[in-house]
Formats: C-alpha cells, structure tokens, sequence
C-alpha cells in the first residue's frame, strides 16, 4: 500500500495508530499507518464519519483538547514522536485551517499579527514585512491592501477563509493542515484557494480534508482514502485514481457509494 | 369543491387570527402603557415631594434654603452632609468599590467558563447564582459581623482610625460582594456565548491557554463584561440597607475621601432615622431622591453611549477611525455653518 521505494522526504510517520473517544466507547481510527512527505499535498478523502478531521487534528495534537479522548501508537514529526514535542511549539510548526473561515473578531491587520505577537513579535518593520508576505501568499494582498484596519467580518467567506491561511502563513510553518477549506465556499473562491494551494506546496507541506474528488484528483500528489475509521488506500494520486488497488477505493471513486 | 371548502375556512381562520393578532397587540401596548403610567407617577411624585420642601414651610415653618441644599457641609437638619457632596461621596463609593468588583468577576468569571474542571463547574456557577439572588440586608449584617472588625484592625495597623470598623472602606466592601455575583454572571454568559472556534483558532496558532483567554475571550466578550458591571452599576448606585448597617452615617463635606472615616450617601440620608422623621426633614429625603434618580439615568445614558462605542470595537473597528469619523463631522457642520453665515 505505501510506496516503498518513494524517495520524497517523509514529515509525518504515523504507526500503529488507533484513537478512542468516549473514554474508548468508540473508536474513530483503526490502526492507521502512513506518511506524510515533504512539499507534497496530501488529501483525505472518504465518506462522513470516516475519521479524517479526526487523524488530521492529531498531526498538531488539537484532537487531545477533546475530552475523553485518547490516542496510541506513535506520530513523528522529522523523526521526533509528537508526543515530546511541546504541543505550542508543535502548532507554530504545523498550522491549520478549520473547514469554516473563523477570522477573529478583530482588524484584518491584527488578525495576521495575532500569531506572530502571541510568539513575543513586536517590531512593527518585522510585522509589517510579515503582513506583507503573508497576505500576498494567501493571494489576499490586492483586495484588502486598502482596508487593513478595517474589520475581518466585513470580508466575504472566500476572504475570510485566505485570511485564515494568510493568519497561518504568518507563523512560517512548515506543514498546514485544511479541513475541508472550501466547503463553505462558492465555485470561484473554492478556485482560488485551488490556485493557491498549487501555489503553497512549493513552500509547505499540506494536508487537506475533501468531500470533494475532483478537488483531490485536482490538486493533490498523495492520495488517502478512508473508510470507518479505517486507511483502506494510501498512494500517489494518479495511482489512486486511475488504478485503485481496494475494491471498495474502486466503488467511492466512481460513486457506488458514500 | 372540496379544495374551495379549504380554502374558503382557510380564509374564515385568518381573519380571526389575524382579530387575536390585533388583540394581543393591544393588550400589550396597554400593559406597557400601565407600566409606564407607574413610573411616570413615581417619578412625578417624588418630583413634587422633593421640590416641596424648598418652597413650603412645612409645619414648623421651616423651608430648605436651595444653596445650602447644594453646597453648604453643616447642611440641614442635623449639621451633616450637603447635598453635592453626598452625591459625590456615592459616585465615589461605587467607583472604589468597581475597581475591587470588576477585576475579581472577570477572572472569577475567566476561571469557571475555562480553567476549572469540568467537575466543579457547575457547583461553582450555581453558588454564584446564589450568591448574586442574597438579599442585601444579609450583605450588610455580613458587613457588620465580619467586615467591620477586618477593617478595624486594618486601620490601627496602618496608624489611622475607624469608628468601631464604621467606614467608607467597609462601605466599599460590602457594595463590592454584592456587586462581584451579579457582574460575575453576566461575565460567564459572555464568556460561554465566545465562539469556540476562535479559541480553537487560537491555539491552532501556538497561542497558550492564557493568550487565548485574554485576548481572544475576554477581547470577544468584553461588552458583555461591561453589560454585567452596568447592572453592577445600577446595584450599587442605588443600595441603602447594606450601606448605611456599615457606612457610619455620619461626617462632612469632603471626609468622605480619607476611606477610614465615616460618611453618608444619598441612600443611606435617605434611610436613616425615617422612621422618626417629620416635616422637613422628612419631606427633604424626596429632594435627595430626585438627586439619585438624575444620577441613575445620567450614567446609564453614558454607559449605554459607552457600550455602544465598546461593541462596535467588540467587532475589530480600529479606534481611531471612528474619532476620525466624529472630527470629519465636525468638520463638515463647521463648514456648513460657516457656508451658511456668509450667504
Ligand atoms: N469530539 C468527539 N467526540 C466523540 N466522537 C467524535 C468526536 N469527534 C468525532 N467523533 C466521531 O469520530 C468519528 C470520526 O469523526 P471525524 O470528524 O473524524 O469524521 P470525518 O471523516 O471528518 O467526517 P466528515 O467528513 O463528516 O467531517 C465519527 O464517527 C464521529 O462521530
Ligand atoms: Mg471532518
């Protein structure tokens, strides 16, 4: 199932993986085992309830905020177990963009500062450069240049949602992980935040959550499909989807189900 | 036919119903009307209660000279007060006892809505319900047995003097544990109603705990927290009992800033010794009334005013954009004024 003789840098090395909510009540990952490589776009796609937001809210420990909760087998990030890494430091690292834009009620500007002052950033030249290169590569620069002080709930959804990554972009991290970021959104915006991901990947590592295969097919080199808590197929995208491996890969895809 | 039947009820019912809309309107607006017949009433009678006593003699023959109403300290009756300088004194005493108020609600608040377990939660914010529905007469025996003594051995051991624990001080305390339930209630739905999306957001930015609590709860919900402390405001303004069981009743003119002394409210001028009151000095507690209410209803149009301007920051409008909004106003009515002089 992985590509054993793959030679792209790995980030994340999930093994043995299984979590529980509900104090073990139910499980929502079942012996999860992959990788996640460096500069490349992975996508999780599998139908509701599958366990995908949940594996991805384990790469910046988020899903440990869940009460009753718990995880075994081991992540690493660059070969370090996540567990040991401290989990503030972790999430300046690895960034997330939730499937609903959730600016904060603040100016656009404090937005992108939010988490760069949060680190202890104060040099107004630093965070202004900050600004600068983060709105432009959320690709947000041109439409709010003018109204950086002005309010981020003012902006329509799509804005909203490139704030988010231009928020996220502003901690340089290395890998940003999307639940399902244009699930919200109209056709045009959903394009453009397609463009922009093309885009990131040249700096980034991503991992996104879709419902939406074309979507998958369309900007992703990994493919991973999940079905009840289970990985049932892990490979590059083209691989995934002209030649699925699993019988039941072979049914979503051509929409026999889910 | 049948679907003409239907239709035809269907008619017949909308009319009654919208007759029952009709009627319910009316019986609200006259609820409302009687309400507001009722404070109309209170307030025109403590008016003509409270002018009273500047013109009529009352059956001694005494009336109440207006100046010295306003500002002379030996005023009236008994040689205490003056009338500004008791109002003062209750601005004052519900100012100091904010400062102490609103910062513990907040974290008290911050506490159990996100650092306390789960657990406990619950407990916790149904003792402070508790605590916000105490009558304030118990706040003042509370005052009595407890404060008082505490703020006696304060006051010996910082060299000053207290009259038996009788104190503006113990005054302030008081107002502040009756004010902390109430401000610390209105804080915790603030708080909850945050969305914890941001929260989420925030941490998924390498924010610690304490960095989303401050900035992004208590940024998000400060205008709830103002909400509270104007109801907190509103408590403290108008308390009597718990006051004047602490307060000492008692000083004049400007002693009310040395926080060991004793001194008066409007409130507590009001309530003391009414009971054996005639005449004048009966009748001037109206007048003290009027006084209260002015100060009742001129804060809270400035705090609303306030609240307003908070909420519109509550939702990321920069601060100064909207002094620049005022000054290009201003600006453009000089301008027509200016326009318009000349023609
Ligand atoms: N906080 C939680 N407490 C209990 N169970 C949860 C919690 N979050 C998710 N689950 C359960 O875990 C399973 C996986 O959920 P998850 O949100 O990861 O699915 P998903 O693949 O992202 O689905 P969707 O495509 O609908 O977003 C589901 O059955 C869900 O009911
Ligand atoms: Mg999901």
């Amino acid at each position: 199932m992985n590509n054993e003789n793959n030679k792209d840098e790995v980030v994340f090395d999930v093994k043995n993986v299984n979590l529980f909510y509900d104090n073990g009540a139910k499980q929502a990952l079942k012996d999860i085992n992959m990788k996640i490589y460096k500069n490349k776009v992975t996508a999780f796609i599998g139908p509701s309830g599958c366990g995908k937001s949940t594996l991805l809210r384990c790469f910046d420990r988020m899903n440990e905020l869940v009460d009753n909760s718990y995880r075994d087998g081991i992540i690493t990030y660059n070969g370090e177990d996540i567990k040991d890494i401290n989990s503030i430091y972790l999430r300046t690292r690895v960034g997330m963009v939730f499937q609903q834009p959730n600016p904060f009620p603040m100016s656009i500007k404090d937005n992108i500062f939010y988490g760069p002052r949060c680190q202890g950033v104060k040099d107004k030249k630093i965070l202004n450069e900050i600004l600068d290169e983060s709105l432009k590569g959320a690709a947000l620069y041109d439409e709010v240049k003018d109204i950086l002080n002005k309010s981020a709930l003012g902006l329509s959804g799509g804005q909203q949602q490139r704030l988010c990554i231009a928020r996220t972009l502003a901690m340089s991290p290395d890998v940003i992980l999307m639940d399902e970021p244009t699930s919200a959104l109209d056709p045009i915006a959903t394009l453009k935040i397609e463009e922009l991901i093309n885009e990131l990947k040249k700096k980034y590592t991503i991992i996104i959550v879709t419902h939406n295969m074309q979507q998958a097919a369309r900007i992703s080199d990994y493919t991973a499909f999940f079905m009840l808590g289970e990985l049932v197929e892990f490979n590059k995208t083209e691989e995934f989807f002209s030649h699925p491996q699993d019988k039941r890969s072979e049914d979503y895809i051509t929409g026999r189900f889910g | 036919m049948k679907s003409n039947n239907i239709q035809q009820n269907a008619l017949k019912k909308a009319n009654f119903k919208t007759k029952i809309d009709l009627l319910v309107k009316f019986i609200f607006a006259f609820l409302a009307l009687i309400c507001a017949c009722v404070v109309i009433f209170i307030v025109i009678f403590i008016l003509v209660k409270g002018i009273q006593p500047f013109i009529i003699p009352d059956g001694s023959g005494a009336t109440q000279n207006i100046s010295d109403f306003f500002l002379n300290p030996n005023w009236l009756y008994d040689g205490t007060g003056g009338m500004s300088y008791m109002m003062l004194a209750t601005i004052y005493v519900t100012l100091l006892s904010l400062i102490i108020s609103v910062p513990t609600s907040i974290f008290c608040g911050l506490f159990i809505v996100k650092v306390c377990p789960k657990s406990i939660k619950e407990i916790l914010k149904t003792g402070v319900q508790i605590l916000a529905s105490i009558p304030s007469v118990i706040f003042g025996l509370f005052g009595m047995g407890v404060l008082k003594p505490i703020v006696k051995g304060f006051a010996n051991a910082v060299g000053m003097q207290t009259f038996g624990g009788s104190s503006v001080l113990t005054g302030v305390l008081v107002l502040a544990f009756m004010t902390i339930p109430t401000i610390t209630l209105v804080s915790i739905t603030s708080m909850e109603a945050v969305d914890i999306n941001l929260s989420k957001a925030s941490l998924a930015l390498g924010a610690s705990n304490q960095q989303t609590n401050y900035k992004i709860v208590l940024k998000a919900s400060q205008s709830g927290i103002f909400a509270g402390t104007i109801l907190g405001i509103g408590r403290a303004l108008g308390e009597a009992t718990a006051l004047q069981m602490v307060i000492g009743n008692g000083g004049v003119g400007w002693d009310f800033l040395n926080v060991f002394n004793i001194y008066r409210t409007l409130t507590t001028t009001m309530l003391a010794g009414i009971g054996e009151a005639t005449g004048i000095k009966y009748d001037i507690r109206f007048s003290l009334g009027i006084v209260l209410i002015i100060v009742i209803v001129v804060t809270n149009i400035l705090l609303n005013l306030l609240k307003n301007y908070m909420t519109r920051i509550d939702k990321g409008e920069p601060k100064d954009k909207n002094k620049i909004g005022i000054i290009k106003n201003i600006k453009i009515y000089l301008e027509a004024y200016v326009h318009a002089k000349k023609n």
